[in-house]
């Protein structure tokens, strides 16, 4: 029993270690693609992709966790990556200020 | 700020609203409940009016977690502010007693309590020299010579001496005169009276309007602050409520409430706040049972022939008791109240 949890736990720690990974992957890519919307002047909050991308994520889910909770994750993930555009944004806007100096 | 969508807000209405929070520089998280969504709203440096996000379409409620004053806040500065004229301190371990007549009358009057309340222990001298009076028609205070009168007496008895500003044409002369600077219950939303009281560097006593909500009163003394002026003790004087027993509801529960939210000193008045003689002794025990950092209490030598507030003053003898009850309550709370003139008993009288 005991080397079961054992198991079941390594197996958790490796998942998170992938989970981690891909998060960081992804927001990798919401950055790029935040340098991109800048560049082409279209603001960061993009409605009907993120409903858009909670769409996809739900289609793909074969549970066990039900389709309300892939969504509040998701939501969570999109809040963090909105949230790395917009700190994105401001810096560059300081660095602007600071080479119109 | 939590912004609660109504229960059949569209995606629309939640994209609209998340899209103005991110405008006011917000980040937002977006919780989609099985009823209702609901937006967080973190960080945001500008100001802005939360009635802009009542009014957006499917919006059910607004919550602001950050208090609207920022410098009268415990969080803006977690230690107790201690307000200090010369050995006075205001704020510490030991509960600061002011007492005197509602307003100054004659020298007598005047030279007679502030023996009598020296004598059993207070260490600021109240009293009033302009009357604001529900009656245009009744006494409305002595004017300069009444400051004189309590200045000289407070001096005599080594007493600090606190009074009233009704007006903004009063600032410049009361200041001459008082150690604290009282702003009365009918003024506290006197925006203007505030702003030029934080241009003082006198200390200022806000008291807490017959009507006003705690937040509104923080709010008053945040102006005084907001002005300059770091010297603010806030006053529970009673509110009106349906009872008509008595004359206002004395909100003890208001001290801790305002402990906890601001580090100002919360000053306790039972006199006003139950407008009765006989219910003042018990409210100033349970006011400083409560953890206020002072009392502020009307006492007249001749109360029946008090020319304003005389069924609220206490006697001299029952000022005495009191006081001797109040220091065997303080410190079972781990404060001190006016040791020192116990055995300077008839001292100045």
């Amino acid at each position: 029993m005991k080397a079961d949890l054992d198991d079941l736990r390594k197996r958790i720690d490796l998942l998170d270690e992938s989970l981690v990974r891909l998060l960081n992957a992804r927001a990798a890519c919401a950055l790029e693609i935040g340098r991109l919307k800048r560049e082409m002047g279209i603001p960061i909050y993009q409605p009907a992709r993120e409903a858009e991308v909670l769409k996809n994520v739900q289609a793909l889910n074969n549970g066990p966790l039900d389709q309300s909770a892939i969504k509040r994750l998701f939501e969570r993930i999109i809040d963090e990556a909105r949230h790395l555009e917009r700190i994105a944004e401001e810096v560059q806007l300081q660095d602007h200020e600071k080479d119109g100096q | 700020m939590v912004v609660v969508m109504r229960e059949r807000a569209s995606d629309d209405q939640i994209q609209s609203v998340i899209a103005k929070l991110m405008e006011m520089g917000f980040d937002v998280h977006r919780s989609t409940g099985a009823l209702r969504t609901v937006l967080g709203a973190v960080g945001g440096s500008r100001q802005f009016d939360t009635a802009l996000l009542e009014v957006l379409d499917g919006v059910q409620e607004v919550h602001r977690i950050t208090e609207p004053y920022k410098l009268a806040s415990r969080s803006f500065k977690s230690d107790n502010t201690v307000i200090t004229i010369d050995d006075v301190r205001i704020g510490g371990d030991e509960v600061i007693v002011m007492a005197g007549p509602c307003s100054a009358e004659s020298e007598e009057q005047v030279e007679a309590s502030a023996a009598a309340v020296k004598r059993a222990g207070a260490k600021v001298l109240r009293g009033g020299a302009f009357k604001p009076r529900s009656s245009p028609y009744s006494f409305q205070g002595m004017g300069e010579e009444g400051l004189r009168l309590l200045r000289a007496a407070a001096d005599r008895h080594n007493l600090k001496l606190i009074t009233e500003v009704m007006d903004l044409s009063q600032i410049e002369l009361i200041e001459k005169y008082a150690h604290i600077l009282q702003v009365g219950a009918r003024n506290m939303q006197n925006f203007t009276l505030l702003r030029e009281l934080g241009k003082s560097r006198v200390p200022v006593m806000v008291k807490r309007g017959i009507s006003a909500t705690i937040e509104e009163w923080l709010l008053s003394a945040e102006y005084v602050l907001a002005g300059g002026n770091p010297s603010v003790m806030l006053c529970e004087r009673g509110i009106r409520t349906f009872e008509t027993t008595t004359r206002n509801t004395f909100d003890i529960s208001a001290i801790p409430v305002v402990q906890q939210l601001s580090h100002l000193p919360v000053i306790a008045d039972p006199s006003h706040g139950t407008g009765r003689r006989d219910k003042v002794a018990p409210m100033a025990r349970a006011a400083v049972a409560a953890g206020a950092d002072g009392l502020i209490i009307e006492v007249h030598h001749d109360p029946d022939h008090a020319l304003s507030d005389g069924a609220q003053s206490l006697l001299p003898s029952q000022f005495d008791r009191l006081m001797a009850e109040l220091r065997i309550i303080a410190p079972a709370i781990g404060r001190s109240i006016c040791l020192e003139p116990v055995s300077r008993r008839g001292w100045g009288v």
